[in-house]
């Protein structure tokens, strides 16, 4: 309620009769009303004592707004038309390569000044004028902190799991997952979803912007690169769907259905894949344990087809000297996670429960033996292993940064950095006692990687400072409760979300130090890579 | 026209050399090293810093004149050299 301003102004002569004049301001849509109010009798200033033949009076004045006017009004537009404008690549102009230009006068140019930039450019090579010197253009925050523990009152009271986290294409949404990641029988209890928008003023950390029911549990989740409001999403059930947070109350626009083609284990990671072939359109791609990689395509009753698919199958897995026998036959090897290059979108790297990582490509042409009838014929992708973890990998993240560098990490506690190049790992770490659970790089420093760890730790690594432990470790949860996945902001790049088996989702901010790329750190990052053994 | 090209390719055969490129009184860029669209957003942005530049030093002392202007970032320094008709970009990476 807000408190009208009350102006009173009060004039008191002792002897004459006082005159308390106060004028009120209620608020405009009361009607108006003049109050009388008793006020104290007035003391006189000399005595202290009340004043007895003087004659007192009081006069009250009051003003108010006449009643204002209000009406509704809502407009709906009933007819609408889609345009599109596109700008003129030819409007940039062309650089012109000798054909109207004075070449004796840039000839002549050239020589007067080559003398002087070649000494500069020597004089630049061999200088030591800025070394050590850097310029803060920013406020330095020093500290890691908390900014939100976000959570699902009734998820936690069905102690639901955190089991993904995505941000959106504006960064400004967050949204959990809710299902369960430690229960291995087939359950049909729903599980939720929930996005939160960090922006608003009144952020309540108990109540999401918006909760969309899912028929299984979720297992994984990715915002659309750049629409922001759709969200992809695959369930325990084998299912993949696709939101659209923008319309509450049927949010629901694509699903897969339970199909000959689809996963029949859950879906353990879906990704928005660039499609080469059509520019900007965006696919979607689905990885589940039974083994298939399968792209899907949008129809045009809200159903998704299948585009194109991969399978992994044991006997198609390319072995190296080093690896020992660890499957046979076309069992299916389960995929529990994927990361695609940022620089070469052919080239993906697959973690699998048998413990080991796969370079594969979407550019592959040998056929895989398919077990089930399905629409579209798979194909086998792997083209190299890695070595393997001692246990399930359950995070894979290719660097933005470097073409063959990427991260793994498992069950067995380590986490591998690995050069595409070559099978055996770079550096490996150990990390935790007990299972790692999502691995993710820093979008803006090189150096710099998130662990998820199941002791309830969120681990931030730079290579900068120790390639032996973390630069800093953020206790997410207490008791051991496992922090199951973690995503970097790429547009707020100082937030990080981490969520946990208790149901909370927890937004750190970073300090300067994890958000501004260091002078040197490419050099040393190219260092790193190319350490290969041979 | 060969010596035109011998030249800049010294140029960028210098160590920690990024690209060259070269730009007319316009901001028009006359000869580059990296594709067209880059080069046509440093030709414009370098353009008006060094007429920019060239206006300061002027103002500052009537008799005195831009030489050569050197802009240092965290990744690379941007070396040019102005002229009457032409400007001489030379981006290098120092630290290699």
């Amino acid at each position: 309620d807000v408190i009208p301003p009350r102006l009173s102004v009060s004039t008191a002569t002792g002897g004459r009769g006082a005159a308390i004049l106060a004028a009120g301001f209620p608020p405009p849509v009361s009607p108006p009303c003049s109050r009388t109010r008793r006020r104290p009798a007035p003391r006189c200033s000399r005595c202290g004592g009340a004043p007895g033949t003087r004659s007192v009076f009081f006069n009250q004045k009051s003003c108010q707004t006449g009643e204002v006017a209000v009406a509704e009004v809502a407009v709906q537009s009933r007819s609408s038309r889609d345009a599109a404008v596109q700008t003129d690549r030819s409007a940039v102009p062309d650089v012109q390569q000798g054909a109207c230009v004075d070449e004796s006068g840039v000839l002549a140019f050239l020589r007067r000044v080559e003398e002087v930039v070649i000494k500069e450019l020597n004089k630049n090579v061999t200088s030591r004028a800025f070394d050590g010197f850097d310029v803060n253009w920013t406020d330095q925050n020093r500290t890691v902190l908390c900014l939100h523990a976000l959570s699902y009152p009734e998820a936690q009271d069905q102690h639901l799991q955190v089991t993904g986290v995505s941000w959106n294409a504006t960064g400004s949404v967050v949204a959990c997952s809710y299902g369960r990641l430690n229960d291995g029988d087939w359950s049909t209890e729903k599980s939720y979803v929930c996005t939160w928008n960090l922006d608003r003023r009144r952020l309540d950390p108990q109540r999401p912007d918006l909760v969309v029911d899912a028929p299984s549990s979720v297992m994984c989740l990715a915002f659309h690169p750049s629409q922001p409001s759709l969200i992809a999403a695959g369930l325990f059930s084998g299912e993949t769907v696709v939101w659209d947070t923008s319309k509450p109350e049927d949010p629901l626009i694509w699903r897969t259905g339970m199909t000959d083609d689809t996963h029949t284990d859950p879906v353990y990671q879906v990704h928005w894949l660039p499609d080469a072939k059509h520019g900007n359109h965006v696919q979607l791609l689905s990885a589940s344990t039974d083994g298939k990689i399968l792209v899907w395509r949008e129809e045009r009753d809200g159903r998704l087809m299948v585009a194109e698919g991969f399978a992994l199958v044991a006997q198609q897995i390319p072995r190296s000297a080093q690896l020992k026998k660890l499957v046979w036959g076309e069992a299916a090897v389960g995929v529990t996670s994927l990361s695609f290059s940022h620089f070469d979108p052919h080239v993906f790297v697959v973690g699998v429960e048998g413990g080991f990582s796969l370079k594969c490509s979407t550019a592959a042409d040998t056929p895989a033996p398919c077990r089930t009838g399905g629409s579209v014929p798979l194909r086998a992708p792997a083209e190299l292993a890695f070595s393997p973890h001692s246990g399930p990998v359950y995070s894979v993240s290719c660097s933005p940064f470097h073409r063959n560098l990427f991260l793994s990490c498992g069950t067995d506690g380590q986490v591998h950095l690995s050069s595409m190049l070559q099978t055996q790992p770079l550096i490996s770490l150990q990390l935790s006692t007990k299972y790692l659970f999502c691995v993710r790089w820093s979008p803006v420093r090189p150096l710099v990687f998130a662990v998820a760890s199941g002791e309830g730790d969120v681990h931030l690594f730079d290579f900068e400072k120790s390639s032996q432990k973390p630069a800093v470790s953020m206790k997410q949860a207490v008791d051991e409760c496992p922090v199951y996945c973690l995503e970097f902001n790429t547009k707020q790049t100082q937030l990080l979300a981490a969520g946990d088996a208790a149901g909370t989702v927890k937004v750190w901010q970073l300090s300067s130090d994890f958000t501004e790329q260091r002078p040197r750190e490419m050099n040393h990052l190219e260092q790193l890579a190319s350490e290969l053994t041979d | 026209m060969a010596e035109t090209e011998e030249t800049l390719k010294r140029i960028q055969a210098h160590k920690g050399v990024v690209a060259t490129m070269v730009v007319n009184a316009e901001g028009i860029p006359i000869r580059t090293t990296l594709d067209n669209s880059t080069t046509v957003h440093y030709a414009g942005l370098l353009h008006q810093l060094t007429m920019k530049a060239r206006s300061t030093v002027r103002d500052i002392d009537p008799q005195n004149d831009l030489t050569f202007l050197r802009i240092r970032s965290k990744k690379h320094e941007i070396m040019v050299a102005p002229d009457k008709e032409y400007l001489l970009i030379v981006i290098q990476n120092p630290s290699e």
